[in-house]
Formats: C-alpha cells, sequence, structure tokens
C-alpha cells in the first residue's frame, strides 16, 4: 500500500519534472557554444586521464617482464659492486663469493647469486657503405652461462642468441637498425689495447641499457652515435687482454628483491640493504677488492627508469584532476549563469507552487547529462591515447611494450572522479535555483545593487568609460576569482612545463655548449694517456689531460650514501679550460690545501644542506678525505665535486682518465686513436643527442602546452560570453543612446585587456609554482635543475591570455550589432 | 519643422501574416513642440517612437528630419543619428549601476565625443539632484533615478526627446514633478519631445496630442503653443 502511494507521488512528481528538466535542457541547448566548451574539456579529462593511467599502468608491467629472474627476463641484480680503475683476478672474486656465502646472515633473504665480469668503454668500428664509423661503445664481458643482468631476448623484437665463443658479439638492440647491423655481419671492437673483429649473433635487449644513454648521463646521443655491445668472457679476455673470468663489477642476486631506499622518498627504506653491505665491504676486505657498492637506487640506469615510472604513475591522477577542476569551475559557472538568466522563470515556477526539489533536480541532472556522453567519447577515445603515448615511450626509450592493456580499473576510476566533479560542480548553482526568493525577483529587486564605492574611489578619476570598463569586469568577484583560477590552472598546465623546460635545456644544454672548446673527450685506460697525448701533438691537436672519478660517495643529513662524480680540470679560472665551469659563489679550489679545496654543484649543496666555507667529509673510491666548500657551479644537473688537478690526482692515484682534445681544422679521430682509446665522445654528438631528446620531449610537452592554451581559450571565450551577456541591457541601453560600435567595442576591449592581464599575471605565478613544484618532484640526487623565472616565458603566457581576450573582443562586437534593439527597448521600457 | 513624415508604414511578417504596425502616417512636428502619442496597446505608438529615434527602419514612407532623410538599414548610420540627435527617456530608468549619478551623465557626453562635466553638473542641478552626484542609483528613489534619466538624456544637447512611458514606473506625485522638470528642461533648451504613454493625466503637459489606433493616426489636436 505504501510501496503503491509512493510509486504514484514518483510518477506525479517526475512526469512534472519532466516538463521542467526539457525546459532546461532547451536553455542549455541554446548556449550551445559553452556547452560545446565544457562537453570538450570533460573529453579532453577523460581521454588524457584513461590515457596517462593507461599508459604508466602498462610501463609497469614491461618493467617486471624485464627484470625479472625468469628463462625469459634477464634478472636484474640486487646489488653491484664496481671499479673501473680495477680489474679483480678470478680468484679475487672467487675469494669474495665464498666469503661473502660464509658471512652472510642468515637472517637476511639469501644470496641468490654472485658473479663478476668486465664492462668496458671502448669503441666499435662499424663500415656502412664503405665508410667505417668509430662508434663510442660500452661492451659487457658476460659469461654465456651467467645468470644474473643476462641479456633480454623479447620475441618477435629481438633475434639470435648470447654470446658463446671468443668471437661473437651480441649488439644492442637499441641500435642495431640505426647501424644497419643484421645477425652474421662482422664489427671490429676495441676497448684501448687494440681491437678485434666480433661476428654478430645477436639482436638484445639489457637491464642496464634500457635507456641508452652513457654511463653518467641521463641523455642518450643521437641514434647510432653511441653502441652497447655483450660479448663473451672469452670475447672479453680477447679485447683486454685480461685472463679468462676478470673483472671489473660484480653482481650479486639477493632472493626475491630486498628493499633499497628510494632517493625519492623521506623515509629511508635502506636497513637490511645496508646491513647486507655492511657483510658484502667486509667480504670484499677478505678478497682484496676495492669497489664501490650500489644498490638499485644508486644504479642510475636502474633508478632513473623506476623513477620514470614512477611519475608517469604520480602524475596521472593529479593531470586528470587539474583538468577536470577546469572542467568543474566551467559547468558550475555556465549553470551559475544560466540560473541567473532563468531567475525570473524559476521565479514564477515557485509562485505558481512548483516545489523547491523539482527545480533543483533539473540543475543536478544538467551536468550529468553534459557529464555522461563526453566521458563516453573520451573512453572510447582513450584507447588510441594510450597507444599513442606507448609508442611514443617505445620511441624515446627503445624498449618494446608488448602487452598492451587498459584495465577496467582505470576506465572506472577516471570516469568515477570525473563524474563525481562533474556532479559536484553542479550543487551549488542547483542550491542556488532553489533559494531564489519569488517576490524579491518579481518586483525587480534583485535588479538593484550598489556599485561599489572603493571601485568608485579608485577610478573615478578615470574616463566614465575606462572607469565601467574596470568596474564591471570587476563586479562580480567570486565569477572572476573562480575563472581566474581556472586561467591559472590551464596555464599551470601550458607554462610549468615550458618554464620546466627552458630551465632544463638551460642546465643540460649549458653545461656543454656554453664556453665549451673541447671537439672530442678520448677516455683511456690507466696509464694510457701518453700515446694521445703524443698522437694529439703529431696531428696538431690541443689536449687538457681531467679526471672523472665516479666513485665519489657521501653520507647526507639522514646517514644516507649518495654519489657523485669528482672531476679535476686543468684550471678553474675563465679560459684555462677546455670546459669552462660557471662558478656562482666562492672561489675556485686552490691546490694542496688542508682539507682540501673542492668546488660543488648547486643542487648537491642545496640537497645536502651544506654551507660554503665549511668542511665535510667523503669518500672517493675507499678513501675518506676531509674537504672544504670553496665555491659553488651552476648548471650542472648531475652530482659533482670538483678539485684540483693534483688534489684528485694524489686521493685516486691516476694523472687521467680521460683527455679533452681540442682537434685542428680538418683533423678528426682516426682509427689508431680510437684504438689506443677507451671510447671517444664527440661533443657535437652529444649536443645533438640531447636537443634531439629534449625536442623528442617537446613534442610531447607542445601537446600538453597546447592542451593547457586550449583550456584557457574555453575558460576565457566562458567567461567573456557570459560577461557580455550578462550586460546586454546595459550595452542596449549605451546603444540606444547613441553609443557606437566602435566606443562600446572599444570597452570592451579595455575590460578584455584588464581581465586579460590579471588573467595572464596569475597564470605566470600559477606556472611558476607549477614549475618549481613540477621541478622539485623531478629533482633527485641524481638529476637536479633549479628553475627561474624566465621573463619571456612570463611574457609569452600572459601574451596568450591578453591575446585571448582580446580575441573575444569581436565576439562582443558581433553581438553587439546583432543585438535588436527594438525588442530590447521593448524589454527596456515594459 | 523638425520632423516631416509622410506615408510611413511599418509592416512585420509574423507565422499569423502580416501585422501593420504603422499603417500610412502622417506627422510634422515643428522645433520645440512636445507631442503626446496616447494610445491603446498594440495601436503601434512605440513604433512609432522607434521609426522617430531610428531605431527601427519603417517598410515604406518618408522621415525626414530636420529636412534631411533619415538614415534607415545601417545600423551604424542610424546609432549615429541617434548620438547626435535622440535623447531618450525610458520607463526602468536604465541607469548604470556601477557608475554613480554624474559619471552617468557624463559617461553619454563621453561616448557621443562631447564631454562637458560642468553640463552635466548644471542638468543635475536643473533635475534638483546636484547633491546627489556621487551617489550611486541604486542609493536613491525611482523618481530621482527617472530625473538623473532625463539629466543624462539631456546631456548631449538632442534635438529630439523621445520617452516610452517614461513615468509609468512612477506614483502619481512623483510623475507631475517628473514632468514638470522636463517641460522645464525642454523649454530651457527648446528641445522638442514626443513621449508615448497610457496615462490620460500627463495630457497637461503635451503642446499637441496625438491619438493612434490600428497603426494610423486617428486625431491630432494642438493643445497650446510651445514655448
Amino acid at each position: 500500500m505504501v510501496r503503491k502511494y509512493s510509486t504514484r507521488i514518483f510518477r506525479r512528481a517526475t512526469s512534472g519534472n519532466n516538463l521542467l528538466n526539457r525546459r532546461l535542457m532547451r536553455s542549455l541547448w541554446g548556449s550551445k557554444l559553452r556547452l560545446i566548451a565544457v562537453f570538450g574539456m570533460i573529453f579532453v579529462g577523460v581521454f588524457s586521464g584513461i590515457t596517462f593511467s593507461g599508459y604508466s599502468s602498462n610501463l609497469g608491467p614491461m618493467y617486471e617482464s624485464l627484470y625479472e629472474d625468469t628463462d625469459s627476463g634477464s634478472n636484474l641484480a640486487d646489488i653491484w659492486i664496481d671499479n673501473k680503475t680495477q680489474v679483480w683476478t678470478p680468484d679475487q672474486l672467487s675469494i669474495f663469493c665464498s666469503s661473502l656465502e660464509s658471512n652472510w646472515n642468515n637472517n637476511l633473504p639469501a644470496v641468490d647469486g654472485c658473479e663478476g665480469r668486465i664492462i668496458q668503454q671502448g669503441v666499435l668500428f662499424h663500415k656502412d657503405q664503405n665508410n667505417e664509423r668509430i662508434v663510442t661503445s660500452l661492451i659487457h664481458g658476460i659469461h654465456p652461462e651467467a645468470d644474473i643482468d643476462r641479456n633480454w631476448f623479447p620475441s618477435g623484437y629481438t633475434e639470435g642468441a648470447p654470446a658463446v665463443t671468443e668471437n661473437e658479439i651480441v649488439i644492442d638492440a637499441h641500435v642495431t637498425e640505426a647501424l644497419s647491423l643484421e645477425l652474421g655481419d662482422l664489427v671490429r671492437v676495441g676497448v684501448g689495447n687494440g681491437s678485434h673483429e666480433f661476428l654478430v649473433v645477436g639482436k638484445a635487449y639489457h637491464p642496464l641499457h634500457v635507456f641508452l644513454a652513457p654511463e653518467g648521463s641521463i641523455f642518450p646521443p643521437e641514434d647510432g652515435d653511441y653502441a652497447v655491445g655483450y660479448v663473451s668472457d672469452l670475447g672479453m679476455a680477447r679485447l683486454t687482454g685480461n685472463i679468462v673470468g676478470s673483472s671489473n663489477t660484480i653482481m650479486i642476486d639477493i632472493d626475491g628483491i630486498p628493499e633499497y631506499d628510494l632517493p625519492t622518498t623521506d623515509r629511508y627504506e635502506g636497513e637490511v640493504m645496508d646491513e647486507m653491505k655492511e657483510l658484502i665491504e667486509s667480504s670484499m676486505l677478505e678478497a682484496g677488492v676495492d669497489g664501490r657498492i650500489r644498490d638499485r637506487g644508486q644504479n642510475e640506469q636502474v633508478e632513473l627508469m623506476r623513477q620514470d615510472l614512477e611519475s608517469s604513475q604520480r602524475f596521472a591522477t593529479p593531470f586528470t584532476i587539474l583538468i577536470q577542476s577546469i572542467a568543474a569551475i566551467t559547468i558550475a559557472l555556465s549553470l551559475q549563469r544560466l540560473v541567473q538568466s532563468q531567475s525570473r522563470e524559476i521565479a514564477i515556477l515557485r509562485t505558481l507552487g512548483v516545489p523547491r526539489t523539482s527545480i533543483m533536480q533539473g540543475y543536478l541532472i544538467a551536468p550529468v547529462v553534459i557529464g555522461a556522453p563526453s566521458c563516453l567519447i573520451g573512453a572510447l577515445a582513450s584507447p588510441y591515447g594510450v597507444d599513442a603515448m606507448l609508442d611514443f615511450y617505445e620511441s624515446i626509450v627503445g624498449l618494446p611494450i608488448i602487452d598492451r592493456d587498459v584495465s577496467f580499473e582505470t576506465y572506472s576510476s577516471i570516469l568515477g572522479v570525473t563524474m563525481g566533479i562533474v556532479i559536484v560542480s553542479g550543487v551549488v548553482p542547483a542550491w542556488r535555483a532553489t533559494r531564489i526568493d519569488p517576490l524579491e525577483i518579481l518586483s525587480g529587486r534583485t535588479d538593484i545593487r550598489v556599485g561599489s564605492r572603493f571601485l568608485q574611489s579608485i577610478t573615478g578619476w578615470m574616463p566614465a568609460r575606462l572607469g565601467l570598463s574596470i568596474r564591471s569586469s570587476l563586479r562580480k568577484p567570486t565569477r572572476l576569482g573562480m575563472t581566474l583560477i581556472a586561467v591559472g590552472i590551464s596555464l599551470m598546465l601550458a607554462g610549468s612545463i615550458q618554464m620546466m623546460t627552458v630551465a632544463l635545456k638551460d642546465s643540460v644544454l649549458g653545461g656543454l655548449s656554453d664556453d665549451q672548446t673541447w671537439d672530442k673527450q678520448a677516455f683511456i685506460v690507466p696509464g694510457g694517456e701518453n700515446d694521445i697525448i703524443q698522437w694529439a701533438d703529431q696531428v696538431g691537436a690541443e689536449y687538457e689531460s681531467i679526471i672523472e672519478i665516479s666513485s665519489g660517495a657521501l653520507l647526507d643529513d639522514s646517514g644516507s650514501e649518495r654519489a657523485f662524480s669528482a672531476i679535476a680540470l686543468a684550471n678553474y679560472t675563465q679560459g684555462s679550460s677546455m670546459r669552462s665551469v660557471e662558478i656562482t659563489d666562492g672561489e675556485p679550489p686552490s691546490p694542496k690545501q688542508q682539507p682540501i679545496e673542492v668546488m660543488m654543484d648547486e643542487g648537491s649543496l642545496r640537497m645536502l644542506g651544506w654551507d660554503l666555507g665549511e668542511p665535510y667529509y667523503v669518500k672517493i673510491g675507499a678513501t675518506e678525505i676531509e674537504v672544504l666548500i670553496s665555491g659553488t657551479t651552476g648548471g650542472e644537473f648531475s652530482r659533482t665535486m670538483y678539485f684540483t688537478h693534483p688534489d684528485l690526482s694524489e686521493i685516486s692515484g691516476l694523472n687521467a682518465t680521460s683527455l679533452y682534445l681540442q682537434l685542428p681544422d680538418g683533423v678528426s679521430e682516426n682509427e689508431r686513436l680510437a684504438e689506443m682509446s677507451a671510447g671517444i665522445l664527440d661533443r657535437e654528438d652529444l649536443v645533438d643527442g640531447v636537443e634531439d631528446l629534449l625536442n623528442q620531449q617537446t613534442q610531447f610537452l607542445n601537446a600538453v602546452m597546447g592542451l593547457g592554451v586550449l583550456f584557457t581559450l574555453a575558460v576565457m571565450f566562458n567567461t567573456m560570453v557570459m560577461n557580455i551577456a550578462e550586460r546586454d541591457f546595459e550595452l542596449a541601453t549605451l546603444r540606444v543612446l547613441g553609443a557606437s560600435r566602435f566606443s562600446l567595442g572599444g570597452m570592451l576591449l579595455a575590460e578584455s585587456l584588464i581581465i586579460g592581464l590579471i588573467g595572464g599575471f596569475i597564470g605566470v605565478c600559477f606556472a611558476f609554482a607549477g614549475a618549481v613544484g613540477l621541478a622539485a618532484s623531478f629533482s633527485t640526487w641524481q638529476f637536479y635543475f633549479p628553475v627561474t623565472l624566465v621573463p619571456e616565458v612570463a611574457y609569452q603566457l600572459i601574451g596568450i591570455v591578453l591575446a585571448i581576450s582580446v580575441a573575444m573582443v569581436p565576439i562582443g562586437i558581433f553581438r553587439i550589432t546583432r543585438m535588436d534593439l527594438v525588442a530590447k527597448v521593448k524589454d527596456l521600457s515594459h | 519643422m523638425i520632423i516631416d513624415i509622410s506615408s510611413l508604414e511599418r509592416h512585420y511578417e509574423t507565422p499569423a501574416g502580416v501585422v501593420k504596425a504603422l499603417d500610412g502616417v502622417n506627422l510634422q512636428i515643428e522645433q520645440g513642440e512636445r507631442v503626446i502619442l496616447l494610445g491603446p496597446s498594440g495601436s503601434g505608438k512605440t513604433t512609432l517612437l522607434n521609426c522617430l529615434s531610428a531605431l527601427d527602419s519603417p517598410t515604406k514612407g518618408n522621415y525626414r528630419f530636420k529636412g534631411k532623410q533619415v538614415p534607415r538599414s545601417d545600423s551604424e548610420k542610424m546609432t549615429s543619428f541617434r548620438r547626435e540627435n535622440i535623447g531618450y527617456v525610458f520607463q526602468f530608468f536604465n541607469l548604470l549601476q556601477d557608475l554613480t549619478i554624474l559619471e552617468n551623465i557624463v559617461l553619454i557626453q563621453e561616448l557621443s565625443g562631447k564631454k562637458d562635466p560642468q553640463r552635466a553638473q548644471e542638468l543635475l542641478a536643473l533635475v534638483g539632484l546636484y547633491e546627489e552626484r556621487n551617489r550611486f542609483p541604486g542609493e536613491i528613489s525611482g523618481g530621482q533615478q527617472q530625473r538623473v534619466a532625463i539629466a543624462r538624456s539631456l546631456a548631449k544637447r538632442p534635438a529630439l526627446l523621445l520617452g516610452d512611458e517614461l513615468t509609468g514606473n512612477l506614483d502619481t506625485l512623483t510623475s507631475s514633478k517628473v514632468m514638470e522638470i522636463l517641460v522645464q528642461a525642454c523649454d530651457q533648451e527648446n528641445i522638442t519631445a514626443v513621449f508615448v504613454t497610457h496615462d490620460e493625466s500627463l495630457v497637461k503637459y503635451a503642446t499637441r496630442i496625438i491619438r493612434i489606433d490600428s497603426g494610423r493616426i486617428i486625431s491630432n489636436e494642438i493643445v497650446k503653443t510651445s514655448g
């Protein structure tokens, strides 16, 4: 009985409401342009949200299948010990591994494997259409039965098998196409000890070279300018002249994946790992092995990819929420305007006895009606977006993403968040619709309002036209505020990325381009610099010996060990070295001081909280030293400590690890230099590679920027159209009183300029805050760059908002031109 | 003669057929006359006022103002005509709420390129609102607002002042006061005025009364000489 009654009530209510809702939908349809803008924003929000989430959720499994300890995986090591200036004998390795096994604490996860190999810089001589190219390379000597850090052969993307004999080589699949290498081809390889021919037997990937960048860099050179080769242990012995089984790198595999400290978190997760490292250190002492110990968090190649994956996952949700908030603000403002424009109708309905709930219902349904189809289309289009993003990732990283799938959870979470935001955005206008007082509206009392005395006092001295423009712009502070927030968020998307890109380019390219006079960097095997110096003298090249050691270590405040590179140049005064260092504060170090004077990059000092002029303890290899920070350097994105040449030479026992070469015109590196050196870097190639990567990234960033600009356009358009629509009576009055299109256009232009300037300024603030936030979230110990407010970018952003707001003026003028003055006068007079 | 209209027609196409809002109107008005147009709803008096102000273009017929053809169908030329010749007073005043009373008047002067704050203040004195010049429209009464609207309409020294039910929103006492001020201002400035109204009590302020019905002038009576 009760149920029957309630059904009847519901039917009666909904049949009445249907008409009310239909009336509302017709009114909404009347503002098609705004409707399209809102529709578009929700669509883009859903599309990009699912695209980003789908993209990041597909990357995780890709890394898992690459790293996993299965027949098809590569079994990424958990701990590496390396020292590029030493070679450990097979006996030392054996002693170390046995000692580790016997010393191991049974409370810790078990050691699953302990293997050694030589990883050596070198060159690959590659004959391409009768020209022989010398390609800087990294060569791994991997035992055919190796269990740790193996090659990865995903089917369909790679071919061949691991190198077994002394003359076989596997070439990293990133470069085989660029070098036109096929199975069965012959290549010549050298690691500073002559060169040998190898038969290409495989094209494969490697877990330490997911991103094909040379050690110490996060930027891969241009395709074909850098290669990684995987020979067998026999092949490496042949190349280096060392006995088979020698190593300069030891990999340790632990059962499962032991927890290690993540550089991107404040929490210290490395307690268990520290315990393991202590045991490893004591075994190293026993075996006479000296080198740095790194876990996955300290291995740049691995950590870089983990951070990339983490940032992809981290940014998907906020990115979607940002876009959806812009859509929400636009929907709320549009509905608010709709309520306002329909206040008389609502008042009449209320006078006629239509209940509040019936009126509210329509305004709550409206966002759902707009949101649902936009969400549906966005969801249907998003798999293409996911594919495009994964293709883009493949093109940047060069690794295949085989299994592609967008999960139901991804769809449901993004669609749920979006519809939630959309529905919430309709609540306030809906509530306001029900609060309308019929008596007040119908008596016209709401039309009377008192202007702002404050605005009058500050604009009273201006011409009345300008005063009116300013007061009209600021008449609705809440709406203007909401609009400016939406513009701010839109420009946060566009501008922060632009500001960050400029900062990134300055940091990365500045270090390679500004005041750098070296052409080539020839790496040498210990003690091998004399041959290269001789070669340089013969060809008339300038040279400079430098020491570059990547095994610097220090302890930060939390007790975590942080790695850095120790570098010694000939001198640090302007023009005295082929590599100019930008000293932003303090003085260059003086040699033979106690404590040892050094300069450090600003990123390190900021992250460590270290101060200029203060002494600190650091380790170079196994040697602990006290250093005094004499100066700060800028333009470095990696952590670097600069020593004087005599100091670092004394600490490391090395006179040089590489030579910078400045070649005379017409001279380039030749085979002899390549055979003498353990790899050659070409500065131009490096710059080209970085530019290439940044350009590739820029294409993607441009798309995000374009999205931001598009949103700014939609938000500004929405607001300006509402402003003009709301001022119909005002403009009609002025028009009837004889105001020309030109004068009214001038007023609209002034208003647009005011809103544009305020919007642009707020946009710059949002963009800068966004850029600082983004840079802070990207900046890690391995990778740091400061963001400064670049005036050109700020002007550009203000220009964009100004241009968009000024572009709305013709719409206003068009509206004025089309105004039916006879009808308006009727409204004005009756 | 300031207004010379002959055989003026204004027809509207509607789904129900052609509506003849004006159907062959002939009218001549001399400088300084105060004309009141009376007639029932839908008689065509507002249409005539719209044609006089060049808000609307006649379908047929002639309309000469000060001996010159009044532009039609070109909205900018029509606006220009209004700017140079017409003052307009609305029923609901339509003052801009964000501007003070004085600024409302100065704005119209600025838009017509005749900025003269001194005259704006004199006009406010004329309508008895000089003391209120820095207040906002929302802070004064309806009658006062209409007096500001009159001052505004006179601000650029129009040759012709038009009003559509300009006292329709005011009580009787206020209406009388507004009309007296209007008459005083028109006399002082020698301005021709045409007002549309339903209110027969306003005829005492007119020099001529024209009655319209079904788009035609049915009576045209001079009640007193102007000036």
